[in-house]
């Protein structure tokens, strides 16, 4: 080691502060709810070539999303002079990438020291509206990506540091909620800058080699970690199946699968056998399932050291071409991420049963994404609420698991407060508690979902629901109790009770009530091993119904 | 005489003040009857408690009962239908790619969180009184499970806690011995989630608050000073007994706060007002801004939050600070990868750092300071300990070992790593919320902060940097400097415009009032007769969710300036966020602050006799300047240094408890104060 190592280490540091810097300055300045308090976006950084640096993540969903933006924009801009001081792209082509979905808008900026290009910073996030046919872009009914919104083909938003106004007419003309969409932009180009300025500083304090050298050197440590792990891991190959219900249309289920291939010097992961890419908006691209296997295989490595390009050197994953999750165009992809976290749960599936110290049992497995849009009563203005859903989580074999947790997708994502969301939607929320579904039991108990009632309160509202496990349920291990469904109903004046796995702007009438339940975790080990003690605790706290304690677990009182 | 004492985890510390002379001492602190150690810095001190005109004390006791969950059992009150909100909590989840997270588990379980039917809208109109009815059997229930204290939090109470109220009124008629604390009381802030977990932590800590600051008390009535105590709160001012029992929570940071205080209280004096203040401990380093003087006090402080735990919500107002897990005793260690890390694990007191020769194999920063000869191995610890080198070795050498390097090398390394560290904890309040450091003077105190604080202005390029008198006893200072201090938080959403500037004021008018009414009920001899108020707004633009706190400008005629706080707005909007937007602002927040001055100390100035420099000189030794090389180093007696006197590094200024190490090229001097300033690259005052 020579006396650079330090230097090295505090560029190396620094780097990273820069991916905190940035997820800090978007929370900050984003209009869209889904920003800022679910936190549905991601920054980061690369170096000149696209390999990532340091990344910050609001969700997890987005761990491939950042590089694979940079180095299809250097794909596209290949030539000397393509790409401009003063220049930002912006992309939310799904099949290209850094794609996932229209609504996310990938900004992506290049840094220049001396008119060199050194690298990109880079974000992207959740954008309130990009248009297409369903208020707040999200379908769960359409058939073609033509549908879904406007598409931002790696284009200069910004031009030698002028803004593209032609562009910026097209959106404003094309969405619906324009000053709104608008400031998800400005946020992720106010984000993009502050990681620009800040490398650009460290370039010209510890000048241009010194940290192009410690930016090497941060990949090739991440790589080194990743390594010590694997090491740890048993070898062999591990595989497992799963479905996903509908594709929104009516199609299905449809099969997904993963074989895992563990190996002295890297983790292979292979998708072959997945059903072929559907009519219905589920379809996913490989950009999303490179993030989904990218998930796991930070949680069963090393999920405390930063994400960065080295890391997944170790990392191989393939998929045929053209299957439910490596679509191509023009596939709908509105509800892409419902299909990711299928990708994620089938590899941990896979996998739980090897890392039992890593990986829990399975978990609701879904976004529970609820969106209902209407006029607001007090204003008359227009609102479209969208939110994810917490849910129970699996059991561990030490652990019960996590009651009211976002999925795997997520992360860093809140739920909104209720205070505000009433204030906010005029929509009355009635209930957010923990329900009694059966399912989960188990030696340790999957952890439980929730039960959210909304009132409608102006004339009229819109409800749009997407969720799987709506008709399979969270997979359980050694014997314990799979875990529960999601689902939604909407409670009519007369009575009646519609239950809903997939609905698009259903029509709901003032007073009446839309209930949503989300799906408890499995259960892990015999129910009937469960310590007494826990059971008779269970009871008193109503984490289980004396009937359960019964019949899952056989426990008499007295 | 006026007295103020701090209880902190390992030491209680007391400054008074007789003529404008400071006087310190320090003893162990006593746990569990912590009131004990306060009473023996009274008597180490030899003071006579009838000659104290003025008490002010702050203690880390609140904020341990919490860590420590040494509160009571609680339980907890709320609206139909929401009783998991308590443990659903927010749902996030930092530690993203760990899928065998646990999230923190609620401080009242399940079983005790009970419910009534009762709405109130999020207009603040009353849907459903409260249904009273289950209420005895409830109670009945609670007696039971020998519960000793109550919290009640009710959706929507921060606008109309009347069934808030109503609930209160009724368990005190029916159980007046219970603690019963209502969310109205704690906060006037939307967010149920956050409102509700402040009640239940203040419910929790209620009864161990009551019996703490009763014995202090009891004890102090003992010795004859017969007036009630005024104690230090997380908002940087004192306050009365009364109010610390409305509300404990309010205590909770109280000792980083008043540290704060003091900073910006030294600022004032010497007319330097916009400040870094940096105060690295044994275990943590806390750094806040100050700009323009202004102390940033704000309502979403987390307590137990790391970046891979959400910790818990206290929505009460705290001096805004960000805190890491590197001070003297962080370890050093390196990972798989090769990667020198320095923190967030610490050798804490016990067994503290290797060379404390008590047990510490692991190396620490302190012992990597040693090593460079920052720290002076003759007078290690103020000169009580004799450094144990050979456990500093043999601390070091698996690291030497494990990254091929010398013992030099490394220990520089180690300084280097931490510095690091605390760079990016002072660039996440500057530069991360648009502050230009080279704008601002640090300001650094605790054990190490003298040791590290040149360096880290180097890194940042910051012109000057103070260390100040005092530093060792600086937060027990600022409790003796801060007034009497409420602040009011109320959330209401108002489109700012020439309709909303009348309803602006109006609020504020009834915020007023209701100070006005606490400050009475609690009037004593202190107090100066008329409150002083400061007018902030939480403002966003229309469509946003977080906001920007500005104060509320009031026109010549005495009304509040419409175009004005817009001007100010949008300025903090860009300075924060880079950017404005032609929308329209809306209100959110409505936060007074309402002061009583009461007397302070004026601090006499430091004499000086026309001593020369060289008087002051200890001795020369060899120290590491990292990358400014290793010289031969003069170091002088601080105790003994006086105003007006200069001198350049390299250097070292060595009291017992302070160390402060001047790289080459910088030159140092003393002010009337004894503060010492040091001006970077070779500058002048």
């Amino acid at each position: 080691m020579n006396k650079d190592y330090f230097t090295a280490e505090v560029i190396k540091d620094a780097l990273v502060a820069v991916g905190e810097e940035m997820f800090n300055a978007m929370i900050r300045t984003s209009m869209s709810p889904i920003i800022y308090e679910s936190n549905d976006f991601a920054v980061g950084a690369t170096d000149a070539k696209g390999n990532l640096l340091a990344q910050g993540n609001g969700v997890t969903a987005f761990l491939a999303m950042l590089d694979t933006a940079v180095v299809a924009t250097l794909e596209k801009y290949p030539n000397k002079g393509d790409i401009n001081e003063g220049d930002i792209f912006i992309t939310n082509i799904p099949y290209a990438g850094g794609g996932s979905h229209l609504s996310d808008v990938v900004i992506i900026c290049p840094v220049f020291f001396e008119h060199e290009l050194v690298a990109f910073t880079v974000n992207k996030a959740h954008w309130t509206e990009v248009g297409g046919a369903e208020p707040g872009s999200v379908s769960t009914r359409s058939t073609e990506i033509f549908q879904e919104g406007l598409q931002f083909n790696f284009l200069k938003v910004y031009e030698n540091g002028k803004i593209n106004a032609v562009l910026e007419e097209i959106i404003r003309s094309n969405v619906r909620l324009p000053d709104s969409t608008m400031g998800d932009m400005y946020a992720g180009v106010a984000a993009a800058k502050v990681g620009a300025n800040r490398i650009i500083e460290l370039f010209s304090k510890y000048n241009r080699d010194n940290v192009v050298h410690a930016m090497q050197e941060l990949l090739d440590y991440g790589e080194r970690m990743t390594r010590a792990e694997l090491k740890k891991l048993p070898k062999g190959e591990f595989y497992a199946e799963d479905i996903i219900e509908d594709d929104g249309l009516g199609n299905g289920p449809f099969k997904i699968c993963a074989k895992v291939v563990i190996s002295e010097d890297k983790i292979l992961v292979d998708y072959s056998g997945t059903d072929p890419q559907v009519p219905g908006p589920f379809n996913c691209s490989f950009t999303g399932l490179v993030t989904g296997a990218r998930c796991i295989f930070k949680a069963i490595t090393n999920p405390e050291i930063p994400a960065n390009g080295g890391c997944f050197r170790l990392l191989e994953v393939t998929c045929p071409e053209g299957t439910l999750i490596s679509a191509v165009a023009p596939a709908p992809v509105s509800i892409y991420y419902e299909s990711l976290i299928a990708a994620i749960d089938v590899m941990w599936k896979a996998m739980a049963p090897v890392v039992p110290d890593r990986l829990p049992a399975g978990h609701q497995r879904s976004v529970g994404a609820t969106f209902v849009s209407g006029m607001h009563p007090d204003t008359d203005k227009f609102f479209v609420m969208g939110e994810p859903l917490v849910g129970g989580w699996g059991a561990s074999t030490k652990l019960d698991g996590d009651n009211g947790q976002f999925c795997c997708g997520n992360g860093e994502t809140y739920n909104i407060p209720i205070e505000l969301f009433e204030s906010r939607y005029g929509l009355q929320v009635e209930q957010y508690a923990f329900h009694n579904e059966d399912g989960g039991a188990g030696e340790y108990r999957g952890g439980k979902g929730v039960v959210l009632d909304y009132r409608v309160t102006s004339d009229e509202a819109y409800f749009t629901y997407a969720a799987t496990r709506t008709e399979s349920r969270p997979w359980s291990m050694d014997g314990g109790q799979e875990g529960s469904n999601n689902y939604a109903e909407i409670h009519r004046h007369d009575g009646d009770v519609e239950r809903h796995h997939m609905c698009t702007t259903v029509a709901v009438k003032k007073n009446e009530l839309i209930r949503v339940f989300t799906a408890s975790g499995g259960g892990v080990g015999d129910p009937k091993k469960r310590a007494r003690e826990k059971i008779t605790s269970d009871i008193k706290n109503g984490y289980i119904t004396e009937e359960q304690a019964s019949l899952d677990y056989g426990y008499k009182a007295g | 005489m006026r007295v103020a004492t701090d209880v902190g985890g390992t030491f209680t510390d007391l400054v008074y003040s007789v003529e404008g002379q400071l006087h310190t001492a320090k003893v162990d602190t006593t746990p569990p009857d912590f009131e004990s150690g306060v009473m023996n810095t009274l008597d180490k001190a030899r003071l006579d408690p009838k000659a104290i005109e003025f008490f002010a004390h702050g203690s880390t006791v609140i904020i341990n009962a919490i860590t420590e969950r040494k509160g009571v059992k609680t339980a907890l009150i709320t609206t139909k239908g929401f009783r998991d909100v308590l443990e659903i909590a927010r749902g996030n989840r930092p530690d993203l790619f760990n899928f065998n997270f646990r999230k923190p588990r609620p401080f009242v379980e399940r079983y005790l969180r009970l419910e009534l039917d009762e709405r109130v809208n999020y207009k603040g109109e009353l849907s459903k009184e409260v249904d009273l009815g289950s209420l005895t059997d409830l109670l009945d229930f609670l007696k039971a499970e020998k519960v000793e204290a109550i919290a009640i939090a009710f959706l929507h109470a921060y606008i109309n806690p009347v069934n808030e109220i109503a609930t209160a009124e009724a368990i005190a008629k029916l159980w007046p011995e219970v603690s019963v604390l209502a969310s109205h009381q704690i906060s006037r802030e939307w967010r149920e989630y956050e409102r509700t977990n402040t009640t239940v932590l203040s419910a929790y800590i209620h009864p161990v608050a009551k019996t703490y600051i009763e014995s202090l008390q009891a004890r102090l009535v003992d010795r004859g000073f017969e007036q009630p105590p005024y104690l230090m709160q997380s908002n940087t001012g004192i306050s009365s007994v009364k109010a610390v029992l409305e509300n404990p929570t309010s205590m909770i940071e109280s000792g980083p706060a008043s540290g704060i205080f003091a900073a910006a209280w030294l600022g004032n004096e010497i007319d330097i007002n916009n400040l870094l203040v940096l105060d690295i401990g044994g275990t943590t380093a806390k750094c806040t801004l100050i700009e323009n003087g202004e102390i940033r006090v704000s309502t979403d402080y987390h307590i137990e939050k790391t970046n891979t735990d959400p910790g818990y919500p206290i929505q009460t107002p705290v001096s805004e600070i960000v805190e890491i897990g590197n001070g003297g005793g962080s370890i050093a260690w390196v990972d798989e990868g090769k990667k020198l890390h320095v923190g967030p694990q610490s050798a804490g007191a016990m067994p503290g750092p290797a060379a404390y020769g008590k047990g510490g194999t692991f190396p620490t920063t302190t012992d990597a300071n040693l090593l460079m000869g920052r720290i002076d191995k003759n007078n290690f610890v103020g000169g009580e300990v004799e450094p144990d080198l050979d456990a500093v070795y043999k601390a070091f050498e698996p690291l030497e070992k494990s990254l091929n390097m010398s013992r030099e090398e490394l220990a520089r390394g180690v300084v280097r790593v931490a510095n690091s560290n605390m760079t990016n904890a002072l660039r996440l309040v500057s530069t991360n919320k648009g502050h230009d450091p080279r704008e601002f003077t640090l300001i650094a105190f605790g054990g190490g902060g003298a040791m590290h604080v040149v360096a880290l202005a180097e890194e940042l390029n910051i012109p000057r940097v103070i260390v100040p008198a005092n530093s060792a006893v600086f937060s027990a200072l600022g409790m003796l400097l801060t007034d009497i201090r409420r602040d009011y938080v109320q959330t209401k959403l108002l489109r700012l415009d020439t309709d909303g500037i009348d309803e602006i004021g109006s609020l504020f008018d009834g915020m007023q009032q209701q100070a006005k009414a606490d400050f009475e009920a609690e009037k004593n001899n202190n107090h100066t007769d008329d409150a002083e108020f400061h007018y902030y707004l939480d403002m966003r633009y229309n469509g946003q969710e977080h906001t920007v706190k500005v104060p509320a400008s009031i026109s010549s005629a005495g009304k509040f300036d419409l175009s004005e706080i817009a001007t100010t707005f949008h300025s903090s909007h860009e300075q924060r966020y880079t950017y404005t937007l032609d929308t329209d602002i809306e209100v959110v927040n409505f936060h007074l602050v309402a002061i009583i001055n009461v007397d302070k100390p004026t601090l006499a100035r430091k004499e000086a006799t026309g001593k020369k420099m060289e008087a002051t000189f200890m001795h020369s030794r060899q120290v590491d300047f990292d990358h400014h090389g290793i010289h031969e180093t003069n170091v002088y007696n601080g105790m003994e240094m006086e105003a007006g006197m200069r001198l350049q590094g390299p250097a070292i200024i060595q009291e017992p408890s302070v160390t402060l190490v001047i790289s080459p090229g910088h030159n140092a001097e003393v002010d009337n104060f004894g503060n010492y300033h040091v001006l970077l690259r070779g500058g002048q005052s």
